[in-house]
Order: C-alpha cells, then sequence, then structure tokens
C-alpha cells in the first residue's frame, strides 16, 4: 500500500532536528524527500553521534541515521550564485521546501521567498528560526539549551531542595523536535489549504514559541494568579515521585485518592499511612518530607516491575523509569514492532525508533537508509534536467 | 480575504486533559471547527486544575489550564452513559470528518462509538485514537498519565544532574509531543482523503511517540551498548553549554559555545582574550577536559549582570544566548508581544487573560487565536441544531430527560 503522502516533492535545507524531523514525518508517510546538504561536511548531526563504537564518521551518526532515513540526499553549495539557481530550478518543482537557514542568512544562501513563490506559485515554503522571523529578537541565534530555556521550560526543571543547581534542560534535542513537529503540521497546513485555493504559502515556525507553548498549566499562573512558576515549588500533590528499588527507579503516580487507597493496600496497609498527616493527596503534597522517607524504606525493597505490574493491576498508573535496554527488550514493544532495523552500506545493521503511529490504509514504512552524503546528487539533478558532472568540475555540488 | 487552511473540516472531540486536547487544538488553530464532547457528570480534569483568577471561586470555566489549551473550540455537554446521548455521538461523527479519542483502549468499540461503527456512518471518516500505550499489544489495557510517559520513555533515565537521581522534565511531556504528532497524522490522512475519497483508522502511542523523540539515546544503546549518562545541561559537542547564575534572585542565562571562534569571542567579551588561546581552553577537546574551571569562568562573569543584559551583550557577539524565563518573562517578553504571539480574547468568565497562541504563522492563510476556549456546554443547542440535526422540540426533550449535561 502507498502512504498517506506519496507523490508529495520535498526539500529540505537545514543542519540537525528541526528541519530534518518535520520532513522525517512526511518521507516516512511516504514523501520523496530530497535532503540538500552543504559539499564535503554535510548536516552537523553527521558529527553528532551517537557513533557505533565511539568512533566518528560521517556516515555512522545514530541521530543522523534516524532523522533521515527514506530520504535521498544532495550536495549543493547555497552560498554560490550558481548553487542558488539549483535550488530555485529544483523549488520549481516541488511541493514543498523546509528548511533552518538563520533568518540572517536566507538570502545569501537563495531562500528568497518572493522569488521562489513568483516562479513556483503552488510552492510551500517553511522558515524555523530560533526566534521566528519577525520581532525584536529575529536575529538572536540559539542552541538547544538556548531554546529550552527561552521557551520557559529549563527555568521549571530542577531540584527544590537544591536552590543552587540550575534550571536543567530535558535531554537530547526536544525544542528541535518540537519545532519539527510544528513545521511538519504548520507546513501540512498550507498544503491542505492548497487544496482550494491553488496557491502556496510561506510558513514560519518560532522554536522560542513551540517550546512556550508547551508549558502546560504554568504559564496560566501568571495572568490568573499573579504568580511565578519555579523549578523550586514543591508539587501540590503527593505522590508523585521517583523511588529507587532494589534493581532501579520507579515512578510513583497517585493521582486520585482511590489510587492511593490501592496503593497503601499493596503496601500491605502500613500503620503510618493512617496518619493525618497523608490523609489526602494535598496533606501527602504538604507532609511530602516524612512521607518520601517511608515511602522510600518501602520500595527500597521491591523489585521495579513487580511494583509496576502489581499497581498497574490495582489500575493505579505508576511507570517504571525506563532505561534503554529496558525499551529495547519490552514485550509490548516487540509485540507491536516498534523498533526497526535498517541496514546502511557503511554502518552496518541499525536498529531504532520506528513507527509513532499506525494509519490502517496507508502505513509507515521504511523504505531505504539515510543517504550518504551526497548519493543522489547526479540521480536528482538530471531528474531536473541538470548536469550534475558539470555543476561539479564548478565545485557547486 | 484570507481562509482558514482547515475551513470547513469538522472534528468531533472526544478527547480530555491534555494530549487529545492539545491535538486538537492545533486543528482549531489551523481554522477547523473542532467540537469537544464534554460532560458535567465527569468534568475533564483541567476544568478542575488550577490557575483560577485570584481571589474568585474556582469554577469548570475558569481554569487558567483548561483555557490554555481549547482556544478557539466549542462544546457541547452530553451525558455518553445514557443511551440517547450515544445517538446523539453517532449524529454528530455522521457529519464530521476527523474523530478524535483518548479514551482507554476499547471504551470507544463498547460505547458502539469504534471506527467500524463510525465508517459504516461515514465511510470515509478519518479517526485517531491517543493512548497511553496503543490500541494493540500486551500492555494496551495499562492505564498512564501524562506525569508517567517522562519516566516510562526512558526520558527520566537522561535527563538529570551529573550523579543525581533520573528526574522529569517539568511538565507531562508526552502529552504534547503525543497530540502534536497526532496532528500531523491527521493532516496526512486529510491529505490523503482528499486524494482517494478514503478515511482510514489511525492508532497513536504515547509510549511510542514519547521515544520517538530520544533517537541519541535510543541509538547509543543499540550501536554501543551504552545507557548514556544524566549531563545535566552540558553537551558533548559543545563547550562551555549550561545555564549560568545571573545576577538577581534565582535568575539565570542560557549560552552555548559551538565552536573555538565562538570561544573567542567570548573570551573577548569577558574581558579575557588571553583564554582564546589558553592550552586549558582553545579547543573543544581541551575546554571539555576543563569544563569545570571553564563554567566557573562564565558563571564569575554572568554573576555580575541580569540575564537580559548578559543576553545583549553576547548576541551581539554573536553567541548563542538567552534568560531562562518564568512565565513572568514570558509574559513581559516585548518580542513575543510584537510578534503577536501573546493573546488576550475576551472570556465571559475570567475576562481578558493573556494566552499563548500558535507557533506558527503562514503569510497567506489565515491562522491563529480564533475565540477563547469554550465554557462548559456554551454549544450545544447550536450544534445540536446545525450538525447534528435536531429541532428545538426534540433538544428540550433530550435536555428534559438529562441527556444534555
Amino acid at each position: 500500500m502507498a502512504g498517506a503522502l506519496e507523490g508529495l516533492k520535498v526539500l529540505e535545507v537545514g543542519d540537525l532536528v528541526g528541519a530534518a524531523y518535520a520532513t522525517k514525518l512526511l518521507a516516512d508517510l511516504g514523501a520523496d524527500v530530497v535532503k540538500i546538504e552543504r559539499p564535503a561536511t554535510g548536516d552537523q548531526a553527521r558529527r553528532r553521534g551517537p557513533f557505533p563504537g565511539g568512533t566518528p564518521h560521517l556516515e555512522t551518526s545514530g541521530l543522523f541515521l534516524y532523522l533521515n532515513a527514506n530520504k535521498r540526499g544532495i550536495t549543493l553549495d547555497l552560498r554560490r550564485p550558481r548553487g542558488q539557481e539549483v535550488l530555485a530550478r529544483l523549488a520549481a518543482d516541488a511541493d514543498l521546501l523546509v528548511h533552518e537557514v538563520h533568518p540572517t542568512e536566507m538570502a545569501a544562501h537563495g531562500l528568497d521567498w518572493d522569488r521562489l513563490a513568483a516562479a513556483n506559485p503552488r510552492l510551500v515554503m517553511t522558515s524555523i528560526a530560533p526566534f521566528g522571523l519577525s520581532g525584536p529578537h529575529a536575529s538572536y541565534r540559539a542552541t538547544e539549551v538556548v531554546a529550552w530555556s527561552a521557551g520557559g521550560l529549563a527555568a521549571l526543571n530542577g531540584d527544590p531542595a537544591r536552590p543552587d543547581l540550575p534550571p536543567l534542560k530535558a535531554f537530547g534535542q526536544q525544542a528541535g523536535f518540537q519545532a519539527g513537529l510544528n513545521a511538519a503540521i504548520g507546513s501540512l497546513g498550507a498544503l491542505f489549504a492548497r487544496l482550494s485555493t491553488g496557491r502556496g504559502d510561506h510558513v514560519e515556525v518560532s522554536t522560542q514559541e513551540c517550546v512556550a507553548s508547551i508549558l502546560e498549566l504554568t504559564f496560566a499562573w501568571w495572568p490568573y494568579a499573579g504568580l511565578v512558576a519555579s523549578r523550586l515549588g514543591a508539587k501540590p500533590i503527593q505522590p508523585l515521585c521517583f523511588m529507587e528499588c532494589r534493581d532501579g527507579w520507579i515512578f510513583v503516580c497517585c493521582v486520585e485518592e482511590h489510587q492511593w487507597r490501592r496503593f497503601v493496600e499493596l503496601m500491605g496497609n502500613p500503620e503510618w499511612a493512617e496518619m493525618e498527616l497523608f490523609a489526602d493527596r494535598l496533606a501527602r503534597g504538604r507532609n511530602f518530607d516524612a512521607l518520601q522517607a517511608l515511602l522510600q524504606e518501602w520500595c527500597a525493597t521491591q523489585s521495579v516491575h513487580e511494583l509496576y505490574a502489581a499497581a498497574q493491576a490495582r489500575r493505579v498508573p505508576f511507570a517504571p523509569v525506563s532505561t534503554m535496554g529496558d525499551l529495547l527488550a519490552a514485550p509490548h514493544l516487540k509485540a507491536r514492532g516498534f523498533f526497526v532495523t535498517l541496514a546502511h552500506p557503511v554502518a552496518g545493521a541499525v536498529t531504532m525508533p520506528g513507527a509513532p503511529y499506525a494509519l490502517s490504509a496507508t502505513p509507515w514504512a521504511l523504505r531505504t537508509p539515510a543517504p550518504c552524503l551526497g548519493q543522489h546528487t547526479a540521480e536528482v539533478l538530471a531528474e531536473a534536467g541538470l548536469d550534475a558532472a558539470a555543476l561539479a568540475r564548478e565545485g557547486v555540488v | 480575504m484570507a481562509r482558514p487552511p482547515l475551513a470547513g473540516v469538522r472534528v468531533a472531540d472526544f478527547t480530555w486533559v491534555w494530549a487529545g486536547p492539545h491535538c486538537t487544538l492545533q486543528l482549531a488553530h489551523l481554522g477547523a471547527e473542532v467540537i469537544r464532547v464534554e460532560t458535567a457528570t465527569r468534568l475533564c480534569v483541567t476544568r478542575l486544575l488550577p490557575p483560577f483568577p485570584r481571589g474568585t471561586r474556582p469554577t469548570p470555566n475558569a481554569s487558567g489550564y483548561f483555557n490554555q489549551y481549547n482556544q478557539g473550540k466549542k462544546s457541547i455537554t452530553l451525558d455518553l452513559k445514557r443511551p440517547e446521548a450515544l445517538e446523539v455521538a453517532r449524529r454528530l461523527c455522521a457529519a464530521s470528518d476527523v474523530v478524535v479519542e483518548n479514551f482507554a483502549a476499547g471504551v470507544m468499540d463498547r460505547m458502539g462509538l469504534g471506527y467500524d461503527v463510525l465508517r459504516a456512518l461515514r465511510p470515509d471518516v478519518v479517526m485517531i485514537a491517543l493512548s497511553g500505550y496503543g490500541a494493540t499489544g500486551p500492555d494496551a489495557d495499562k492505564v498512564s498519565y501524562g506525569p508517567a510517559q517522562v519516566p516510562l520513555s526512558g526520558m527520566s533515565s537522561v535527563t538529570g544532574y551529573r550523579g543525581h537521581p533520573p528526574m522529569h522534565v517539568g511538565v507531562s511531556y508526552g502529552d504534547p509531543t503525543g497530540g502534536l504528532h497526532g496532528a500531523v497524522a491527521i493532516l496526512a490522512a486529510l491529505l490523503h482523503r482528499a486524494r482517494t475519497g478514503r478515511g482510514q483508522f489511525i492508532d497513536l502511542s504515547q509510549w511510542e511517540t514519547s521515544i520517538a523523540v530520544l533517537p541519541e539515546a535510543v541509538l547509543e544503546w543499540t550501536m554501543c551498548g551504552r545507557q548514556p549518562p544524566r549531563d545535566g545541561n552540558r553537551d558533548p559537542y559543545c563547550a562551555p553549554c549550561g545555564v549560568f547564575r545571573a545576577a538577581g534572585d534565582d535568575r539565570w542565562v542560557a549560552l552555548a559555545i559551538e565552536d573555538d571562534a565562538a570561544w573567542a569571542r567570548c573570551a573577548a567579551l569577558l574581558g579575557r582574550p588571553e583564554l582564546a588561546a589558553d592550552p586549558r581552553f582553545a579547543t573543544l577537546v581541551a575546554r571539555k577536559r576543563h569544563e569545570d574551571a571553564l563554567e566557573a569562568i562564565v558563571s564569575e562573569w554572568t554573576a555580575q549582570r541580569p540575564p537580559e543584559e548578559a543576553t545583549a551583550l553576547l548576541q551581539a557577539a554573536g553567541i548563542p544566548a538567552f534568560t531562562a524565563a518564568t512565565n513572568r518573562d514570558l509574559a513581559g517578553d516585548p518580542h513575543l508581544a510584537a510578534r503577536g504571539f501573546l493573546v488576550a480574547l475576551e472570556h465571559p468568565e475570567v475576562g481578558a487573560r493573556t494566552h499563548l497562541g500558535v507557533p506558527w504563522r503562514m503569510g497567506a492563510g489565515d491562522c491563529r487565536v480564533r475565540a477563547p476556549a469554550p465554557c462548559l456546554g456554551a454549544h450545544t443547542d447550536e450544534v445540536l441544531r446545525e450538525v447534528c440535526g435536531y429541532d428545538g422540540a426534540a433538544i428540550a426533550r433530550l435536555r428534559a430527560a438529562q441527556v444534555l449535561v
């Protein structure tokens, strides 16, 4: 069966996660994505790893292989006028161009919306920028930790007992993934609009705003109650906490009173659980120091997976603090076929996360491994009626 | 006249809490008509959670949490435990392009609102189930709450200060990540439907969408057999990289030095240009090796000025930096205000309160927050009449029978 986005022609320009994840989402649903990288060095993700055996190699970065499977790859020097002409030629025949070139450098890379749209009125161009394309901070730069902080999420995470420790980012490149998800949504929205208007559009995505838009209930504390949400504030409801078992960590999660009652039963109805101090979830929040010590003493004797199973059997939503090894071994994820293994010519067999959703009529599918640097340059340029050999002699590809 | 991209698309929204509402919020931003099906007999958790306007009694329409993630939607009340209500729900689904739900696996089927039933009513319907563990597999019946996805996905095991316990990330991160993936899948399915006339069913597992954003950790395990250590704000390819104390009460600034040239500019800004060539700091490898000393030098400089001043100086030198913003900082950010990201629409109960708007813009397409979040059941009559085809007498009968609560 064909993918949902079969026939959609997409170009991608950008480093690391934002643009690459946006187009990965489309490629995995059948779109024909051509990734444009700078000659010789390629996408910065190629240098980030993880690498097999810990040895850096341009073709074996795990991050790159994950983000760019199902795409074709070409090299093109967009800083040169001839490279920009080639980009314009490719864009003339594309449905969508997603890029994450900094706003101050877009013009120097041939990313001129008015010109591209004049040549192809059906084109959708999506620009991802750390602070958007307009406003007083549009020229500001960001990396992952900066974007996560600018969007307000770092300030929410820390240890209330340790005000000396800084606001903490989440693992990995989460601001990049949030930007990529939003860019995919904006792009698909504009492509849907094109069905009735016949015209493309310019979508801009601000990574700072993508992060700010997932602050849960914390943002509203200011406009509703004049309160600053802080990483140092105690949780009002408990237990919602990490506990160390004899063989790992578990997340103890009792939001509703009935969940707490069943957890108390599970612990064998200890006398302390009947104390006034722990009478309801707010009281348990106020007296969390005492509760934590008592829970920790009991949990230290338990096994993570037995406690997880026992709690779930009582409909209490505990969760293990999964390690990567736990995920790869999880029978549920195996039964759903979540992890997939793809053979890559240089990296060999690589196992990675697979379909994040199952579409019944148009399956998510992994077809080809991530491209080696410039692997499809000749093929893609020939399709566009261009002479790759001549461009190579000019040093443009 | 600008047109919303999803003009004419109707969404029957049976979701609650955050993941599902975050999914349908994206569709509302794009101009779909999103109709939330709610009931006063079991209110959406977020209608009951704070913050509420200071000095007022909490009401189901006054929660800042609910009002953030349900902007631009309609609300009807319908007690789905009543058989007559199920007929209303079926009529709503039959008139909808998209049906979204995040009940536990099997609940929609048991109510007679499963995909097979809905497909018979409307062959081209796109239906999505967003659940914690997915619709199939041995754990499909397990219960999942938003905050539990962060540990379950493995994110907690790799997030935290070096040498400290696993940590959360500050929000129920699995919810928006699942919701956004859901919106991508729905839009792709709508484009497919426009081309082929066919609808489909989408099974989304929040556990899986949460793992999908952790490739570096998963692949470090599959490629190297190694669980990545928790390492605070540090980055293997960037140093210094972190959040540093600034002047003021618990104020901090994030910055990152991506290459040696940026370090030279930073050293000059710090008034210590000699550090650029100092063998302890001249290369990334050297800076990673002496990172504690490096961070102490940076902190000494940042601690002398407010984060906004540090940001302006660093950015002027081409160095990525920004305040570790709080909700107060964001609400007062002139950049976000100038971009129209902060919106304050008049709400019948809480008045005009600042909310966060749409994180993307279109040049031609009309994407915006079209209305404040709906009061509970505000659109029940309108939707029953105009979408489900009931007349006034029929609506009155349903109301008298306590179906529309």
